[in-house]
């Protein structure tokens, strides 16, 4: 007990890894509520494209010297507008008009960050996040964030539901189904803000896809799956740090922390899926 | 504008300019069949996809282009596997092995000293550093990709209009399809030294989408997006030499530029 104690447990006695744990449960609890109304819509790529387009509002706020977090909130914004403006002519089909954005929006930002001194290690910083460099400021912030968007869907529940399952139901009840398309949007573009300094705009998508995803072959019933979603962020967020740590600490190998979270997510979700597979198979 | 009048004089910037004509006309002449079968949002995981195939191979010296194929495959099949239940859709699933895929790649990355260097040029390329063993590769890549797209152009265009027509017909419709992503993936690979991963996107779905607002017909799409595509590598290595500014960002903003105006010429024309 005492070396798993060790193992699982005093990697979180340093402070700056308390933090990234916080961090990284705050962002599991939006990305299983919110994930779970993404899976319901199969929204999983305009959550891959919004982490991309945030990013040049993210390299010019960085260049300028503003808030990362206005930057980021502009961006996502205009995205989610132009998504909706390109989308109404006919020959633009969603998916290629999010191909479209992410493509300009990503080398905007790669063209801003290029004409910057320190292109190299400001390009990896804004990708990939420096977890373990969140302070109690920006814990507050991301708490906030994650407070309003998990409001909002709390709030819009009932709706959002009808609008997954029934849309031409919730149309004719009167439920202004468009706007409840923005509104859904809008919270991806918020948990992509909230999550940009952590873990970065590349990763982002496997905390609001991968762990509703597991859930769903997993809990039945939509708040199960909810719950179930936002646990198993935590727990892999846990495991994750905890052997980051581990591994450079004590065995000088230098693993990036949030991907490896991201890594043990993904294994959480294969194992579910065999394990599902398996049970199938046996009834 | 010293720049660009300095820059046109070196052989860097001659092969990158070869480079990316190169890339830019194969990525647009697939990009029509990637808008043709809804493949957007395939290519954009692919891009990630085949980045831990691009990082292995460079840490164990191994050919780049084949690393990322065959990882990319792999991931192909994986896919395939994981949407067979149905439980879950395609674009969730695929949403799952992009992310866990890319994450991996940036951990096998994160092990390595001076990491963040390699990690952008796969990201947004180098297509100033590019060898002449580069661009004949990506010249022989290319040429058996356009070879491949003309020899089943019959069977892809039947295949992309009426898939059900073609199974009854006796084709071999997941045979094809197979053909075709493997196609798909093999040009994003080829893009990377040019315009890196994340940018191979813009050059295999934007030029296309703008040929598609002036042409309706597949053939005549193929090569106006073709054309499209070298132009804005031509463009973007110019502006990136003019401005100093980074040569993938520029490509890729170049072909988005052209989109624009060909979205406002297709308003006035009405």
């Amino acid at each position: 007990m005492a070396g798993l104690r060790r193992l699982l447990l005093d990697p979180f006695a340093v402070p700056f890894m308390a933090r990234a744990l916080v961090v990284v449960v705050l962002l599991g609890i939006l990305g299983g509520v919110l994930g779970v109304h993404l899976l319901l819509r199969r929204k999983a790529f305009v959550t891959e494209a919004l982490q991309h387009t945030v990013f040049p509002g993210v390299a010019v706020a960085f260049v300028a010297g503003q808030s990362l977090l206005v930057g980021a909130e502009v961006a996502a914004a205009v995205s989610v507008v132009l998504l909706h403006v390109l989308t109404r002519d006919d020959r633009v089909d969603t998916d290629s008009a999010l191909a479209l954005l992410v493509a300009t929006f990503f080398a905007l930002g790669v063209v801003v960050v290029s004409r910057s001194d320190s292109f190299q290690s400001s390009l990896t910083a804004l990708l990939f996040g420096r977890i373990l460099a969140v302070d109690a400021r920006q814990i507050a912030e991301t708490a906030l964030l994650v407070v309003a968007g998990a409001g909002v869907l709390v709030a819009l529940h009932k709706e959002l539901l009808l609008r997954a399952f029934d849309p031409a139901g919730g149309a004719a009840l009167g439920y202004p189904v468009r706007r409840l398309d923005l509104v859904l949007d809008l919270v991806v573009a918020l948990a992509v803000v909230a999550a940009v300094r952590a873990v970065g705009t590349v990763l982002l998508v496997a905390f609001l896809v991968t762990p509703a995803a597991a859930a769903r072959l997993w809990c039945r019933g939509v708040p199960a799956m909810m719950v179930g979603a936002a646990a198993l962020t935590a727990l892999c967020g846990w495991l994750g740090l905890a052997a980051s740590y581990q591994a450079s600490v004590h065995h000088g190998l230098r693993l990036a922390p949030g991907a490896l979270v991201v890594v043990a997510i993904t294994a959480a979700f294969l194992v579910i899926a065999a394990a599902t597979r398996v049970r199938a198979a046996l009834r | 504008m010293n720049g660009l009048a300095d820059s046109l004089g070196s052989p860097f910037f001659q092969r990158a300019l070869v480079e990316a004509v190169l890339v830019g006309v194969v990525a647009g002449a697939v990009g029509v069949h990637v808008l043709l079968r809804r493949l957007p949002f395939f290519v954009v995981a692919m891009s990630h996809a085949t980045f831990p195939g691009v990082v292995i191979a460079s840490v164990v010296g191994f050919n780049l282009f084949l690393g990322g194929s065959a990882f990319g495959l792999l991931v192909v099949l994986a896919v395939v596997a994981l949407g067979a239940s149905k439980v879950l859709d395609d674009a969730t699933v695929i949403g799952v092995v992009l992310a866990g895929s890319f994450a991996l790649g940036v951990l096998v990355l994160s092990a390595r000293p001076s990491s963040s260097r390699d990690l952008s040029a796969f990201l947004v390329g180098s297509v100033l550093t590019v060898t002449r063993a580069d661009l004949l590769t990506t010249a022989a890549v290319g040429a058996v990709l356009l070879a491949a797209l003309a020899a089943l152009h019959k069977e892809l265009i039947l295949g992309a209009f009426d898939p059900e027509g073609a199974a009854a017909a006796g084709y071999r419709t997941a045979l094809l399809d197979t053909a075709l992503l493997a196609i798909v993936t093999v040009a994003l690979v080829s893009a990377v030294p040019a315009v890196g991963t994340l940018l191979a996107v813009a050059l295999l779905t934007v030029p296309a989408l703008a040929a598609r607002l002036w042409v309706d017909r597949v053939v005549p799409a193929m090569v106006l997006a073709a054309a499209i595509g070298a132009a804005s590598g031509i463009a973007g290595l110019c502006l990136s030499a003019a401005f100093g500014i980074a040569a993938g960002g520029a490509i890729a903003l170049s072909a988005s530029g052209a989109f624009v105006l060909s979205a406002a010429g297709a308003r006035i024309r009405r």
